[in-house]
């Protein structure tokens, strides 16, 4: 008897359990209607707030039109210095027009963990999400969920499918970091000769999308004839690996003029083989300042003239702004409209190659030894 | 009634920590009440619509608890879960991307989960000498293994259809469908392990394995059940799982097996076996989920929760041993 009235108590407890998530929240469990009456209070709450924030700035209406959103950025794990220059900008900015963002990271650097993550932040009432993505199609479901909740949902850095944002700002558009690496490998060996190319993976698809494409516009102009690509190398983005084969392209082609390495790791390597062996090979390609900055120089002690990188501030100011523009309705996404970042001036929405729109930042950043002292400091 | 072996077993000579493990249900109950009350201070956007809406994503674990709590009940453990979930989700996905049909996909994902399960039962009936958190440390690298092997270089796959998961993460009013399941799947499991005599059998295991097979309980056929439903659970898991993320990939269900057993334990259910109940694992999987909504909600740093749920855990399994030396002692005092 004494079992039957446990467990019937137990049963019991389960099911008030469940009530009692209704009862605590008074405001929720009464009806829909108030719950929505309550949100329109807090809403007109913040509008009061932005309308107080706004305060002394109504008059200066171009300055007035982007305060008071509220706006979330959604890293990819804790601990991305590169993610965190532009974080730092977009915050930056973001303030500057009179807005708040709230950084999250995820728990690790799981699809699984930023769902939880978005989940949270779909409950807040976010005006938008900004988010670089960990997973392409894994995002959609929570994504859409909180597009249909009226949050806006921009990307950059790395994007979610074209289905589950919004739009998403390319750091560099494909085509234009292959021309100036092309235009870099011209330069560097005086319009002719033999160079090569050292990859990460065989199967990197943003790898394979440049070198792609700098063949293509190898092809397409005359000017290039001359320059002679013997081989495509591939590093694994390990740094022994990438030395290997450095070494390797050497022996195999002693007349080497450039090699070009657009992956971090693999250009990090070929510069440290290529300077302590003082080879006459040079070297270009896309690489971070503040390990370039020893091998960054003119003359035949360095062995890399210049090289490139995207603007990580210029990023999260331009995906600041264009979030901006979507919580404020400038924009929707759609392609071909225009808005004004700030000082960066004016975009316009492109088509990206994955069947959605994007804004192209431009061009990427050159550095020269001049200005690779100042940007290693960076990242 | 078959009970009357049974209710002795079950019901073991008075003690107060016996007592108090009767009342733990209670306790949790208004812990979670309390939880409740804090995250509505807490954050301005935690109440039910919110819950309801952020639950799915963690309840897909609820699932495994409950296999769990037989597993911890019976005196061992499975640690493989993680990894078998991991591969019943791969291996759905795939067969969603093949062309099948919606309805053979779950099929498909119950069987792989199954078969995972009867692996590790089978190894573990036959070799009753082997410790199960070897053989499913073992089994939980191997599966894992499988699936990163079938994923290949890219480590992910995305369901192209994916309308049938979609159906799955369906909602009546605002309540999801998972919760309905991982309710009705709750009671029958409490049923079971509290009412019949399968149930008094696996308490009867954990208690004293040599003593239950000597009074003619079929320990390893029980224990076959048990280790095979476990994988059956996970499979389900899986499915509820991909319905979030619409595809599965290598770190696809990593440290389940450390939840399902936190969210047991927290419940009452002692991994020393012979103890607990499936009522005290429901609630305090609840708790756990109002805990990380409600902190979640106001952006706390996810460690911050995990260090919380770290905590109350400690002093679950610390608490009752505290009382019962701190009673004894008293004892010795009186004497």
């Amino acid at each position: 008897m004494k079992k039957k009235i446990i467990s019937a108590l137990l049963c019991a407890a389960m099911a008030t359990s469940l009530l009692a998530g209704c009862g605590s929240s008074s405001a929720g469990s009464s009806s829909t209607t108030t719950s929505a009456a309550t949100e329109a209070a807090a809403s007109t709450e913040t509008a009061a707030k932005a309308g107080e924030s706004a305060g002394s700035a109504d008059t200066d209406s171009s300055s007035g039109s982007y305060a008071g959103q509220k706006i979330a950025l959604v890293g990819k794990s804790a601990g991305n210095a590169f993610f965190e220059i532009a974080a730092a900008t977009f915050v930056s900015t973001v303030e500057s027009e009179g807005g708040t963002v709230d950084i999250v990271y995820p728990e690790e650097a799981t699809a699984d963990a930023q769902i939880k993550v978005l989940d949270n932040l779909i409950s807040q009432d976010y005006d938008a999400i900004c988010l670089s993505a960990n997973d392409t199609n894994a995002l959609q479901a929570k994504l859409e969920e909180a597009m249909d909740a009226g949050i806006a949902v921009s990307s950059f850095d790395s994007a979610p499918n074209a289905d589950s944002r919004q739009i998403f700002v390319n750091q560099a558009g494909t085509t234009a970091v292959a021309q100036a690496l092309v235009d870099a490998v011209y330069d560097i060996t005086g319009g002719e000769g033999q160079w090569a190319i050292l990859s990460a993976t065989s199967q990197a698809s943003n790898q394979n999308a440049w070198i792609d494409a700098m063949k293509a516009i190898i092809a397409a102009n005359d000017q290039y004839a001359n320059l002679e690509l013997v081989e495509v190398a591939y590093g694994d983005d390990e740094a022994q690996k990438s030395t290997d084969q450095t070494e390797a392209l050497l022996q195999n082609y002693p007349d080497l003029k450039v090699i070009c390495a657009p992956t971090t790791v693999g250009i990090a390597a070929a510069a440290k083989y290529l300077q302590d062996n003082s080879a006459s090979c040079k070297l270009t390609g896309l690489g971070l300042p503040s390990e370039m900055e020893a091998y960054t120089g003119d003359g035949d002690d360095y062995s890399c003239p210049y090289f490139y990188l995207w603007d990580m501030e210029g990023l999260g100011t331009l995906s600041a702004y264009a979030t901006m523009a979507l919580v404020s309705g400038e924009i929707t996404g759609a392609l071909d409209e225009t808005f004004t970042a700030g000082d960066l001036g004016e975009y316009t929405i492109t088509a990206a190659d994955d069947g959605g729109t994007e804004i192209v930042l431009g061009l990427p950043l050159e550095f020269t030894p001049e200005n690779v002292s100042e940007y290693a400091k960076l990242y | 009634m078959a009970g009357k072996s049974g209710r002795t077993i079950n019901n073991i000579p008075e003690n107060p920590v016996r007592k108090m493990i009767f009342s733990w249900e209670g306790i949790l109950f208004l812990l979670l009440i309390a939880i409740n009350i804090f995250c509505s201070m807490y954050s301005e956007f935690y109440n039910i619509s919110s819950l309801l809406r952020q639950m799915p994503v963690y309840l897909a674990e609820v699932f495994l608890m409950l296999g769990m709590a037989f597993i911890l009940v019976m005196g061992e453990i499975d640690i493989s879960v993680g990894s078998i979930v991991c591969l019943s989700a791969t291996l759905a996905c795939l067969s969603s991307n093949a062309g099948l049909p919606f309805p053979a996909v779950f099929l498909v994902s119950l069987l792989v989960g199954t078969a995972c399960g009867i692996v590790n039962a089978l190894i573990l009936t036959n070799f009753q000498e082997l410790p199960p958190m070897i053989v499913t440390l073992s089994t939980q690298i191997i599966f894992r293994g499988l699936a990163e092997i079938i994923l290949g270089s890219g480590g992910s796959v995305s369901v192209s259809n994916t309308a049938g998961f979609r159906a799955i993460a369906g909602k009546v009013g605002q309540v999801p469908y998972i919760l309905f399941l991982v309710l009705i799947l709750a009671v029958i499991y409490a049923v079971v392990l509290g009412k019949s005599t399968f149930g008094r059998s696996v308490y009867a295991i954990g208690t004293n394995r040599t003593t239950a097979y000597y009074s003619g309980i079929p320990v390893q056929k029980i224990r076959f059940v048990i280790y095979t439903l476990m994988g059956t659970l996970c499979g389900v898991c899986a499915m509820f799982l991909i319905s979030n993320s619409y595809g599965a990939n290598t770190t696809t269900g990593e440290n389940f097996e450390m939840d399902a057993i936190a969210m047991a334990v927290f419940g009452g259910i002692m991994s020393t076996g012979g103890r607990g109940n499936i009522a005290g694992g429901v609630i305090s999987a609840i708790i756990i989920v109002c805990l990380r909504v409600g902190l979640g909600q106001r952006n706390v740093n996810a460690q911050v929760i995990l260090l919380i749920i770290g905590l109350l855990l400690i002093c679950t399994v610390g608490l009752p041993n505290l009382v019962k030396n701190m009673r004894q002692t008293r004892k010795v005092k009186k004497n």
